[in-house]
């Protein structure tokens, strides 16, 4: 009797241990279910931290301000208004057009000068090359608070250079977009000149021997065939440097002195919302996800819009 | 006027000389083929023309206006690529009007010119298609349409047919032809492919290792070579060359002698190291050399390797030390190369191994210089004296 107890337990933790054992050799015979629920594992993760943020900005902005303080995860109210108040306490449609207006321009010429360099890097031969192609790179990387203060003393008109008798001021850029779009166009030069570097090289060089003949001169093979056909390379650069620009802070920052009506970006808008004795978080959380909204728009829509755009414009010349 | 002259037309690189003091005068409405092996400087030389290339040293003149620096597009030339090079994001309409869009052509001229061309090259009805829709041969003729909408002074032609299937490339080869007849214009051609300039062209530039070899009509330079190296490359399959020494009354080798007056010879006299010249087809069985005018004095050879071709019958012959039948060591002595090729009837009795006496066509036999390789003489003179040549064969046969 005893021993059929045990036997009994036996099969019962053989059959416990089958689960399991089941389980790990069904996995190993089928890894594929395993990566799967990885897959949406892992996923969900990414998906949580990265929406988050977007959550709890709407969140807060749909919160009165009054409620604010020691915030659960769940709204309290559905205060739309704050999506409204935010254009009439301040012109924060200004600060939007100024800093879609900065990355407009920048991107604008960093597509035209990454394209020139791009075009020489990418197509001609010629004695150092590399290092100097390394040397673009290493400034991408010099941090943007070394030529800060030098930068700044040049762009508020305070540099002198003495040519001869005459002395020449520092133009007065503060306050005007070209304090800004300058040392963004450099910072953000050596990215594009590389991807348009990679691009421009793989284009055939029959093609610009073909163009050539039919009449362009070098640069207009450039813009003619060469950029065209290398369309989706120059969408790359110009969204990643749109979108670099447009998230800038550091120069953004100190490069105005907040007025909208002297091209201070979005960041000046949103910091606006805290004033010295009350800091309308709501408010502030409402102007970030305006501020967001086109950069959304233009990498969930206008990426392949533009990427397909480039190309079937292209394509009809 | 679509003349081109190059004068001392020299292209350097770092370490190699592409290039090597060209000169070309190349007359309106001629078509000239460059040809030569690969790597030979044809196409950098039409590069040079074309204005893609700036040359180290020398001068270019198209249509009677110095070039040489002047960029591709104000020289007055249009380029057919290897590589066919349409502009993949344009369709056939645009790829073709690109040149005269660029020059402000208005727009009525522009269709005009169009249609003319797809006219002449028969791709009505697919000007709107884009490049990746057509075949080969289209996109070919739409890269010639592209050339000959500008009424160019010169058109340059890299390779065009090198891409194409060999049954395409002949037709488009015809097709070349007749184009240049419709538009009388210069086509300066560049081909590897020595059939492809034998047929086409008015006249044959070749070019070995970046110097012209010979510029001539395509049948002078298969009946006349300037020197070995053009009797080598022009004819398929190529001559043979067999070395041997000149002596007081003919040429001698290993393994025969071809008895002529070398008296005649201007500049060369018995003991100089000579190489005999023969194509295929001018080597013939004996049997057959009652046809011949001149035949030399008939020589043992022994069949190898036999290839029908249908229309002809390839034959290599072994002609060095048949007597040693079991000693073939001693054949390496020579080189291998040094096989005789003959052609004869595709209904002609041919046996693997079977000996055969054969003999040359002594009016088409080539005399080359050892070591210049400059050709010396083409056809050799019958000795003055009408030696018995079966005698003079027995003899020859012994020296060995």
């Amino acid at each position: 009797m005893a021993g059929e107890a045990e036997t009994s337990r036996q099969s019962q933790e053989e059959e416990d241990a089958g689960l399991y054992e089941r389980w790990v050799q069904e996995s190993m015979q089928n890894p594929e279910r395993v990566y799967n629920g990885l897959f949406y594992v892992v996923t969900l993760f990414f998906l949580v931290t990265m929406m988050f943020p977007f959550y709890w900005l709407l969140v807060l902005a749909l919160t009165p301000n009054e409620q604010i303080a020691n915030m659960g995860l769940l709204p309290r109210g559905f205060n739309v208004e704050a999506f409204v108040r935010i254009f009439e306490l301040l012109p924060f449609g200004r600060f939007v057009f100024n800093s879609i207006f900065l990355a407009l321009l920048t991107t604008a010429i960093v597509l035209l000068l990454a394209s020139l360099a791009g075009y020489v890097f990418g197509r001609l031969e010629f004695p150092g090359r590399q290092p100097l192609m390394l040397l673009i790179l290493a400034i991408s990387y010099f941090p943007p608070a070394a030529f800060l203060l030098p930068l700044f003393d040049l762009f508020t008109g305070n540099v002198v250079i003495p040519l001869g008798p005459v002395a020449i001021q520092s133009p007065v850029l503060f306050n005007t977009p070209g304090a800004m779009i300058l040392p963004f166009s450099s910072l953000f030069m050596p990215l594009s000149i590389f991807i348009l570097t990679t691009f421009y090289a793989q284009i055939p060089d029959g093609l610009e021997d073909a163009a050539r003949v039919e009449g362009t001169t070098r640069i207009g093979a450039l813009f003619r065939v060469i950029m065209p056909l290398s369309a989706p390379g120059v969408a790359t650069a110009g969204i990643l440097t749109f979108i670099a620009v447009y998230n800038e802070f550091f120069f953004s920052f100190l490069m105005n002195d907040g007025q909208a009506q002297n091209w201070a970006p979005i960041v000046w808008g949103i910091l606006g919302y805290q004033g010295q004795y009350t800091q309308f978080y709501n408010l502030m959380a409402a102007a970030s996800i305006v501020g967001v909204l086109p950069v959304v728009i233009l990498v969930v829509i206008a990426q392949e819009r533009i990427v397909s755009g480039l190309t079937a414009g292209a394509l009809k010349e | 006027m679509g003349d081109v002259k190059l004068e001392h037309v020299t292209k350097r690189y770092a370490d190699v000389t592409a290039v090597d003091d060209m000169n070309l005068d190349i007359r309106d409405g001629e078509f000239v083929t460059l040809v030569g092996p690969s790597g030979c400087g044809k196409s950098t030389t039409l590069e040079t023309i074309a204005g893609l290339t700036i040359p180290t040293e020398g001068t270019i003149t198209i249509a009677d206006r110095e070039v040489t620096n002047l960029p591709p597009k104000d020289r007055g030339i249009a380029m057919v690529f290897q590589n066919i090079a349409l502009f993949p994001h344009m369709d056939v309409y645009d790829n073709i009007s690109f040149g005269l869009r660029l020059r402000d052509f208005d727009k009525e001229e522009i269709e005009r010119r169009v249609e003319r061309a797809t006219e002449i090259l028969q791709i009505q009805g697919m000007l709107d298609r884009m490049p990746e829709e057509m075949s080969g041969g289209q996109r070919q003729r739409v890269a010639i349409g592209r050339a000959i909408v500008r009424e160019p002074e010169v058109f340059l032609m890299d390779e065009p047919l090198a891409n194409l299937d060999a049954k395409l490339r002949v037709h488009m080869r015809t097709e070349l032809q007749r184009l240049h007849k419709e538009l009388d214009t210069t086509i300066i051609y560049v081909t590897h492919d020595q059939a492809e300039a034998m047929t086409m062209s008015d006249r044959i530039a070749v070019l070995n290792e970046g110097q012209l070899q010979q510029i001539a009509a395509p049948l002078t330079c298969y009946n006349e070579p300037a020197n070995r190296f053009v009797a080598g490359f022009i004819g398929s399959p190529s001559m043979n060359f067999l070395e041997g020494e000149l002596t007081a009354d003919g040429i001698t080798t290993d393994d025969f002698a071809v008895e002529f007056d070398v008296a005649a010879l201007d500049g060369y006299g018995p003991g100089d190291d000579v190489t005999l010249g023969v194509r295929p087809e001018d080597v013939h069985l004996e049997e057959n050399a009652d046809e011949l005018a001149h035949p030399t004095t008939p020589f043992p050879a022994q069949n190898d390797v036999i290839e029908p071709m249908g229309d002809e019958i390839f034959v290599y012959l072994i002609v060095h030390d048949l007597e040693g039948g079991g000693q073939e060591g001693a054949v390496t002595e020579r080189d291998p190369d040094e096989q005789v090729l003959m052609s004869v009837d595709p209904d002609a009795d041919v046996e693997m191994d079977a000996r055969v006496q054969i003999v040359f066509d002594r009016s088409r036999l080539h005399l080359f210089d050892t070591r210049t390789g400059d050709a010396i003489t083409h056809g050799l003179v019958q000795p003055a004296s009408g030696v018995d040549q079966r005698a003079q064969g027995a003899e020859s046969e012994g020296d060995d």
